[in-house]
């Protein structure tokens, strides 16, 4: 049982860190981004390359930068003219968006499922006396834990967050005071998809890699940032450690519904709160 | 390709004034000659099996057109109608239904998925479609789900399980196993096999791990796998499953800590996997190095496809391939496009293909050929020759028949017509 827990936990933070971007994103533009899986896949191909050429931290360290740039280049172009529109219109953009990327990576890559060629101490376990478990995981859950508490610092002590967090309440205020709301926006949608994209090279060592695995870790990144409510940070972290923790007992009590506890956990979230277990955006209430 | 019949409007408002004239008329419409044949190749093109669904493609591919190129079916080109069923039974039956009744196949084949092949087995049946089913382990499709419609060359979970037996004794000696299960026909199917021959000879199953077809993170099961210290460790997964599901125990050590079984693997899996895959044993029905050696149809057939696509086929390429050829063989000798006429010439034929000299069962359709057991080897040993796909070594070939579920046995009950 207590492995079986552990492995919740990090199985928890990785859902964390995929619907985290997710989450601020919603929160403090008010955007339903569904080309975030698209951002996550992109980040495992970019990861994927430099690490055959160079190396894994390379390629951990390549893949937000790679992706926070396209998004930057998909906000100018496109995005930014969709920040007032109805959420309809943001989600037939963003998964328009992620479509496009999914086809593109296809004909780059072909479909055929890729793995990561992984340095030798990726595939060992450690010893933690009650269970053995890998080391690889555990460096990744302590990743999570680091990035969480940066990004939190990130939105709560620079102007960015300052900027887009009261731009969301008074946008027209905000300009006037000599905020750059525009500016401090595409930091905010960069900043998000550079998250996802780091998570796609730093899971991509554990799972393996295709065009359609974007889609494949939009959906529970989608269930995750519900149960926490939509825009909660801390409700994000909650819901990842909850969907893991759930999912990793179910599959020792109930493996063939390992899959289905994510939705059942959600249907009733949204029975008993509507809005998630924080509720509105914690974020902007800063 | 995808072939969809899309009219103009013209062509929509003239047609059917033309149909209804002749339908109130009376008139007995006789087709025109035909110049095409459609098939419907109904295979998985995303979701967890894609990898395999996509070689069967490059195989159909290259049969259709060295068949089109060689003058057709009975001076007929063939045309090819495609979808990806993705590993779903309802998604599969749909585009079955589609390319029988909008587009005209006259065969449906592909695979890769026992679920959806059973599925598309008894829609075919229905609508009165021949169908060949490539990729399909399950001992369904050919026993209690077998169909008169439906024809399996592909070796079933019986014929591995009976193969691997004795090796898996003698390797792995009885012990202390664990299995994770994919959690539908095929994988229960398997499970039930494996433990029919291991638990008599003193086999202990310590747990079955059943999960959903789709799973990327094995941990939970493989942190139980971990702490219930097992002899053996049974991956009963498929495609990017396995890859997943085997990689990730790697990383929990259990490949060293434990023996490991794949009961059923291809050549995407092995790529996959690369060097976690050595010393692992399983099962496949062909084997493009061991064949391509041994017989000369097999090495003409991985030529031509290494030529035309840069890598060697998987097991489920070669059973794409053979089955066109085999259902072109089929409607040559019966001289008709009728499926009855079609079927009766299939029952009992002996041919010799890419292996050695087979048939196909009168009883339950399933086609009698051997069974490999094999052992991955490490990347290092795998000599220059497309290393990745070049992943094991054949540790015993099975004939056929002595390995195939026995008709006293088979819970098969075909139709008539």
């Amino acid at each position: 049982m207590p492995g079986q827990l552990l492995d919740g936990f990090i199985r928890g933070l990785l859902y964390v860190a995929i619907a985290l971007g997710l989450t601020i994103v919603f929160g403090m533009l008010r955007l339903v981004n569904f080309a975030h899986g698209a951002f996550y896949i992109i980040g495992a191909y970019v990861g994927l390359v430099v690490t055959e050429h160079v190396g894994l931290l390379a390629g951990i360290i390549a893949a937000p930068i790679a992706v926070a740039l396209f998004a930057i280049a998909f906000d100018f172009a496109l995005l930014r003219r969709f920040y007032d529109k109805e959420p309809t219109a943001q989600i037939l953009v963003t998964f328009g968006v992620a479509i496009v990327v999914e086809e593109t990576l296809r004909l780059i890559f072909t479909g055929t499922t890729r793995t990561y060629v992984v340095p030798a101490w990726v595939q060992g376990s450690l010893n933690l006396g009650f269970t053995q478990y890998p080391t690889y995981r555990i460096a990744f859950g302590l990743g999570v834990i680091v990035l969480v508490i940066a990004v939190w610092l990130f939105i709560q002590r620079t102007n960015y967050g300052l900027i887009v967090r009261a731009g969301v309440r008074d946008r027209t205020m905000v300009q006037l005071l000599g905020g750059n709301v525009r500016q401090a926006s595409t930091v905010i949608f960069a900043l998000g998809a550079a998250l996802a994209g780091l998570v796609g090279a730093a899971a991509s060592p554990i799972y393996s890699i295709d065009p359609g695995k974007g889609f494949e870790f939009l959906v529970p990144s989608f269930v995750v940032v519900v149960i926490g409510g939509l825009g909660s940070f801390w409700g994000a972290v909650l819901g990842g450690l909850l969907v893991g923790e759930l999912q990793s007992l179910t599959t020792l009590f109930l493996p063939a519904a390992s899959d289905l506890v994510i939705y059942v956990a959600m249907a009733l979230v949204l029975l008993v709160k509507p809005s998630g277990l924080f509720g509105e955006s914690e974020v902007i209430r800063g | 390709m995808k072939t969809t019949f899309k009219p103009n409007r013209g062509q929509f408002i003239g047609g059917g004034i033309a149909a209804s004239a002749a339908t109130f008329a009376g008139i007995n419409v006789i087709a025109a000659p035909m110049k095409e044949l459609v098939i419907g190749l109904n295979v998985p093109q995303t979701g967890s099996y894609s990898d395999q669904g996509a070689d069967q493609l490059r195989a159909y591919a290259l049969a259709i057109d060295e068949i089109n190129a060689a003058g057709g079916v009975m001076g007929m080109k063939l045309k090819r109608s495609i979808g990806d069923d993705q590993t779903k039974a309802s998604v599969a039956t749909e585009n079955a239904r589609r390319m029988i009744e909008r587009d005209g196949a006259i065969m449906i084949t592909g695979g890769s998925s026992t679920g959806t092949a059973v599925a598309v087995s008894k829609i075919c049946q229905e609508k009165k479609i021949i169908f060949m089913a490539t990729l399909t382990h399950g001992d369904e499709t050919t026993d209690e789900s077998c169909h008169y419609h439906t024809f399996r060359r592909y070796n079933n979970a019986h014929m591995s399980a009976r193969s691997m037996a004795q090796t898996l004794l003698t390797k792995y000696g009885t012990g202390r196993w664990f299995h994770i299960t994919a959690d539908y026909t095929w994988g229960h199917s398997v499970y039930d096999n494996l433990i029919e021959v291991l638990e008599p000879k003193g086999a202990k199953t310590i747990k079955n791990v059943l999960l959903p077809l789709g799973t990327t993170d094995f941990s939970s099961a493989l942190s139980q796998a971990q702490a219930a210290k097992p002899d053996v460790l049974v991956i009963t997964e498929f495609g990017k499953d396995m890859v997943n599901a085997l990689n990730q125990a790697a990383q929990f050590g259990l490949t060293k800590s434990a023996k490991i079984l794949v009961p059923l693997a291809d050549e995407y899996m092995a790529k996959g996997t690369g060097d976690n895959f050595a010393n692992v044993v399983t099962t496949a029905p062909f084997y493009w190095k061991y064949h391509a050696e041994k017989y000369p149809a097999a090495k003409k057939f991985v030529q031509a496809f290494i030529r035309r696509y840069g890598v060697p086929p998987s097991n489920g390429a070669e059973n794409a391939y053979t089955d066109i050829y085999q259902w072109k063989s089929g409607i040559e000798r019966s001289g008709s496009l009728d499926p009855a006429k079609f079927i009766a010439k299939m029952e009992g034929h002996k041919f010799t293909a890419t292996k050695e000299p087979e048939y196909w069962r009168a009883f339950d359709h399933q086609g009698i050929n051997s069974c490999l057991v094999m052992e991955g080897v490490p990347m290092a040993q795998r000599g220059a020759e497309y290393p990745a796909f070049a992943f094991a070594k054949v540790l015993e070939v099975h004939d056929g028949e002595s390995v195939s579920i026995p008709q006293s046995t088979s819970k098969c009950k075909i139709e008539t017509a």
